[in-house]
């Protein structure tokens, strides 16, 4: 028994590593310096970042050697007044960013997707323009808008800019969601007697919540770590933490830098992992029935 | 209340929004670059065309020109890392696909700026590179990295890279495989087959792709001022310093006006494609 099944497997085991080989050599071709070049590119473009995280806990000042452990110039960061000023003006433009551009951009998506009239178009064309203009040309006509007007700069001013061009951002991700919404689900619930604002806070909200959360946290990542526009349009103090960075970078490398730097990392990937992570969890909890087309 | 009518409503504060603090800004900075500035330093609107010929002044013209040329190298040097990256993860990747794509996006999570700096630290004169060459004897004084036209550019191709590899990477994602396998089954060479077959396929992916790095690499002055010297100097450096040092806005207005004008034809291209790819996805 146990000898016929195996000279009945042997030959199908053949058969497949006959298969293996043949997938392998079909998968070619896989030039063997193509990943050379993959294993240079990840080296190339982590390498800096690991310096900085790892001399972030350098106890020297050096930036050649490692003289052991420390977490001084963390405690530097924090025990800086001026600093920590730094830190929560950047948190608190990102915030209020976030807020009034992430309204402001879905109900913009909404308008687009469904008023189609002849300002639409318009509209639409003037929503793409700040996704392309180069961030230097963003922070002059914001400055020069502020001057002329007489608007003295300051985290105000900073916030006004970063909405500006963090609308965008949210009107195309929300609107590619709405796109994918199924229309019938809201037509029968007005059928069903529900006012235009009862269909569009019990049918139409929970079905882009997933989109518009992601795109209030991409807009929270990209406001904190904004650096053109804000230099553009701060004021004297308090100024946010990437401007900060540049002037002390300007006048000479400090390991005070490599800390910021470090910390700055930890709230970007905190950001995009909740980006992440929750529209999952908010998934979960029976919307799907509303999502629409692609769910199904 | 019809929904067209609804919808128009919403869009309303978005579109004032963006009229009032995105058009109206763009409109005062045509108007004062043709303006003047009085004793004080304040800009004043006025009839003075004559920033214009300052632009094109010998004394700025080649800094254009270099804004340019660095930027054209930075696309080509990203179309030249960039394609065989997003290649390798789209044919290769397997089940790690996802998790190449994420590395190539992760480093974009760490501010610019704290990237720019780490190359600054890393090739300065008492750098870790000039540190290794110095243990290894190789040499004594210290290599020049930083002030040179490469570290410009390089800083802005490490800055920008990510914008090359993910159109690419999804132009080559969407792209038929078994073209490639047809193209083989016709004897054709790997590298004919890349011309002809691949090549053509993901044209759109590497014209995106460039255009995303050209329009940020053109205005950025981050890389020249960090990494760079008076003599790298890019437009953007120009009339940040026209705004910070100088204190001539009319004249910076009018670079900024110039250098918009100039991009203005790589928006549209762009703008125009992004727009019927969207078409085409939703059709």
């Amino acid at each position: 028994m146990t000898g016929a099944s195996g000279t009945l497997e042997r030959p199908s085991l053949r058969r497949r590593y006959a298969a293996r080989r043949a997938e392998r050599r079909r998968s070619f071709d896989r030039p063997r310096f193509l990943r050379v070049l993959m294993a240079g590119f990840l080296l190339w473009t982590f390498a800096p970042i690991a310096i900085v995280v790892l001399f972030s806990f350098n106890a020297g000042k050096s930036l050649q050697n490692l003289d052991g452990f420390s977490t001084r110039w963390y405690s530097d960061f924090f025990g800086d007044e001026q600093l920590r000023q730094s830190l929560f003006a950047s948190l608190e433009i990102a915030l209020v960013t976030m807020v009034v551009a992430t309204v402001l951009g879905s109900l913009l998506a909404y308008g687009l997707v469904r008023a189609r009239n002849r300002l639409s178009p318009v509209t639409n064309v003037m929503m793409l323009i700040p996704l392309v203009v180069p961030e230097i040309v963003a922070g002059v006509t914001a400055l020069l808008l502020f001057t002329q007007l007489g608007i003295q700069l300051s985290v105000t001013t900073i916030i006004l800019a970063h909405i500006t061009f963090s609308i965008s951002y949210v009107t195309v991700i929300v609107r590619g969601r709405l796109v994918a919404l199924n229309r019938e689900v809201e037509e029968a619930a007005m059928d069903l007697g529900a006012t235009r604002l009862q269909t569009l806070r019990l049918v139409v909200l929970p079905g882009l919540w997933p989109a518009i959360l992601a795109a209030g946290l991409l807009t929270f990542a990209l406001s904190f770590d904004d650096f053109v526009l804000s230099f553009f349009t701060t004021g004297e103090s308090p100024q946010p933490l990437p401007v900060r960075i540049y002037s002390s970078i300007r006048f000479g490398v400090t390991p005070t830098i490599n800390a910021i730097g470090s910390l700055m990392l930890l709230v970007s990937l905190s950001t995009i992992a909740l980006a992440l992570a929750l529209p999952r969890l908010l998934g979960r909890r029976g919307h799907t029935v509303l999502i629409g087309r692609d769910a199904m | 209340m019809s929904e067209r009518r609804f919808a128009s409503l919403t869009l309303l504060p978005g579109a004032a929004w963006l009229v009032l603090l995105f058009l109206v800004p763009l409109g005062i900075t045509l108007a004062i670059s043709f303006g003047v500035t009085d004793e004080l330093g304040n800009a004043l609107y006025a009839w003075h065309p004559e920033n214009y010929d300052r632009v094109f002044d010998p004394l700025f013209a080649p800094v254009l020109l270099r804004s340019v040329g660095y930027a054209a190298a930075t696309v080509a040097l990203c179309l030249l890392i960039g394609y065989p990256v997003a290649y390798y993860i789209a044919r290769f990747g397997g089940r790690y696909k996802y998790l190449l794509v994420a590395l190539v996006v992760l480093p974009f999570l760490v501010n610019y700026l704290i990237r720019v700096y780490a190359w600054t630290a890393i090739l300065s004169d008492e750098g870790l590179v000039n540190g290794v060459l110095e243990d290894l004897g190789l040499t004594s004084d210290g290599v020049r990295f930083l002030n040179t036209p490469w570290a410009v550019i390089g800083g802005l191709t490490y800055g920008y890279l990510a914008f090359m590899i993910l159109p690419i990477y999804a132009a080559l994602d969407r792209m038929n495989p078994s073209l490639i396998e047809a193209g083989k089954d016709l004897y054709a060479t790997g590298w004919q087959t890349f011309r002809h077959v691949t090549w053509p396929a993901t044209f759109q992916g590497v014209l995106a792709g460039s255009v995303l790095v050209f329009l940020p690499a053109v205005g950025d002055f981050v890389s020249a001022q960090l990494l760079g010297g008076p003599d790298t100097y890019m437009v953007g450096n120009l009339i940040q310093q026209q705004f910070f040092d100088a204190n001539n806005f009319p004249f910076g207005a009018a670079l900024t006006t110039v250098l918009m004008a100039f991009l203005l034809i790589f928006m549209v291209f762009y703008l125009r494609s992004a727009g019927r790819a969207a078409a085409e996805a939703r059709a």
